[in-house]
């Protein structure tokens, strides 16, 4: 396997706080590469800077090669890496239709040809389960359809690299797997994901491989076997006491 | 599965026969005898309907609130005036005033664009009165005693009046192409949410400049036909800050962001201010404030989401059922905190 983006020493700071600092890390291409770490460990930070939201105060990404860092987002999305929110931000007043149509029209990598935009926006919504709601504002959609939405639009701009910032927060637990096994599916096409997640365990059962942040730094990296076991990453998530227990890792305790 | 790949089909039939209905009519104007004194007002409703049209696709499409559109309606005006006066057709003349407010409105809108929402508007706030005081200033121009045009031929009102009609119909047609392309798509998502619309692979700061441009090319232009018909500028007049105000109003009142909204709102602020700038020379002012905060609080979609939501409730009234999701109204463009 060949690594499709490479991380290196990225460091953003807000003034004197130090949101993330020299991070290193290599995402493979094909595979469903997870980032977690409790609230304010630096996962959004980290994952803004590689689309473009955010310039970084130091370090590089590097995408195919090709150094990435502080470019602009509408510029990174045409290389084939696109992000989704955490919180939906759908383009209220425009139907789900429009919102999808934004992605594929102006989204796309450069190179690739992709046919008629409405047959392609019907496919989209159709795997994301959006069809019946295709005219309706996107302001009006509940939750659920609007993490779909989400992702939808994300897709049209026919990523390599999909950046999912918590995709399943806030959706019920049937959602959630329904939401999941999309995710898989899209790894089974070919589309390599970056994933961050605070729900331990739909990042366990769905992840290739995990890195751990913790204040902004590396805690742990591995396979999800490999962190379920790794004592800094029990520490962190459950307190020094946790570690004292006999049982093993954090397996039916989250 | 067709209906998705056209939404647009019968349902938009209505509204185009509505709109050549009203061009043919338009067209028929000077030669029913009307008085001059109906056919001057509604020269000066188009021009209005031109320029509103022309805010509305930077204001109300992309959701960038300027304060500043009488700046591209002066300089149009003064442009035209000069190459009318030096001796150029009248009509390459209005091309040469939409031509130096476009290039105008790229030097504004460059350092203008860094900012948003509300920062914007009070930019071109400033931006509007610094020119205006410039304008009054500058020797060549007259300075603040204002700008004669020199008269040849026979004054034809019918001409004029044609003039402005061209001008509006290009604003609407202009309009109308914009609304409908993937251009007008990306401007949407702008308005609705700039960031996520650049992480879509949309340029904003791009998109923002071309729509200005155009915004300003319109403009311009009628900023031209008016300086003709008028024979005489001056920087308190064209170049003033409630010249701006006007231009941003007719659209909030008609309806931000839509085709029709523009036009009616140009229709209803020509008529008012015709009643009202004649009989009360000073409460007009007061009415147009009162009528913007009631606008705001309860009707962000002007006249033409008044009027949606009126048929909205005779529908839902006859089927019995409640009427199609509010959300759909256009709303206010979002003030980013």
């Amino acid at each position: 396997m060949t690594a499709l983006l490479v991380v290196k020493g990225l460091t953003r700071y807000f003034g004197g706080l130090a949101a993330v600092t020299g991070l290193h890390f290599e995402v493979n291409e094909g595979e469903i590469f997870g980032i977690i770490g409790p609230n304010g460990a630096g996962k959004t930070t980290a994952f803004s800077m590689i689309a473009g939201s955010l310039p970084p105060s130091a370090g590089s990404i590097l995408f195919r090669g090709k150094e990435i860092a502080a470019w602009p987002s509408h510029r990174i999305v045409h290389l084939g890496i696109c992000r989704t929110h955490q919180i939906p931000r759908p383009f209220t007043g425009m139907t789900v239709y429009e919102n999808v149509e934004v992605g594929f029209r102006y989204g796309g990598r450069r190179s690739a040809s992709r046919g008629p935009v409405a047959a392609g926006i019907e496919r989209l919504l159709e795997f994301t389960d959006l069809s019946p709601w295709v005219h309706t504002p996107a302001g009006a959609l509940p939750t659920g359809n609007r993490k779909r939405l989400e992702l939808a639009r994300a897709l049209a701009t026919d990523p390599v690299l999909l950046l999912c910032d918590e995709i399943c927060g806030g959706l019920n637990p049937a959602e959630t797997q329904a939401m999941l096994a999309l995710v898989r599916r899209l790894r089974d096409a070919g589309i390599t994901i970056l994933y961050i997640e605070h729900d331990m365990r739909a990042v366990m059962g769905t992840c290739d491989r995990i890195l751990v942040l913790n204040y902004g730094e590396k805690l742990a990296e591995g396979t999800p076997h490999e962190i379920q076991h790794d004592d800094a990453v029990i520490e962190a998530y459950l307190g020094r006491r946790a570690l004292a227990r006999p049982a093993g890792g954090l397996e039916g305790r989250v | 599965m067709n209906a998705i790949a056209s939404p647009c089909s019968a349902t938009n039939r209505l509204p185009a026969g509505v709109a050549a209905l009203t061009l043919m009519a338009l067209l028929l104007v000077p030669h029913v005898g009307l008085p001059g004194n109906v056919i001057r007002l509604l020269l000066v409703t188009l021009l209005w309907v031109a320029t509103s049209l022309a805010w509305n696709l930077l204001g109300g499409v992309a959701g960038q609130v300027s304060f500043g559109f009488a700046v591209f309606y002066g300089l149009g005006a003064y442009a035209a005036a000069f190459a009318i006066n030096g001796g150029i057709h009248p009509y390459v003349a209005f091309a040469v005033g939409g031509l130096v407010a476009t290039l105008g409105s790229i030097l504004i809108g460059i350092p203008t664009f860094r900012l948003r929402g509300p920062y914007f508007a009070i930019a071109t706030i400033g931006v509007n009165e610094a020119v205006r005081i410039v304008m009054s200033n500058l020797e060549i121009t007259g300075g603040a005693s204002g700008y004669r045009l020199l008269m040849t031929g026979r004054f034809s009102q019918g001409e004029h009046y044609y003039t402005a009609l061209g001008m509006a119909t290009l604003a609407f047609l202009a309009s109308w192409y914009v609304m409908r392309s993937p251009f007008g798509l990306a401007l949407r998502a702008i308005r609705e949410d700039q960031d996520a619309a650049a992480d879509l692979g949309v340029h904003p700061f791009r998109c923002k400049l071309t729509v200005h441009a155009l915004s300003a090319c319109l403009t311009g232009m009628a900023g031209g036909a008016f300086a003709r018909y008028v024979a005489y500028i001056h920087p308190d007049g064209v170049f003033s800050f409630a010249t701006s105000i006007s231009i941003l109003l007719m659209s909030v009142i008609g309806g931000l962001g839509t085709l029709p909204g523009p036009v009616i709102g140009a229709v209803v602020y020509s008529i008012v201010q015709e009643e009202m700038a004649v009989n009360f020379p000073q409460f007009h002012l007061l009415l147009y404030g009162a009528l913007l905060i009631l606008i705001v609080l309860f009707e962000p979609g002007g006249l033409v989401g008044l009027a949606k939501r009126i048929a909205r409730g005779v529908r839902g009234r006859l089927t019995g059922g409640p009427g199609e999701p509010t959300a759909a109204r256009v709303p206010l463009p979002k003030v980013e905190s």
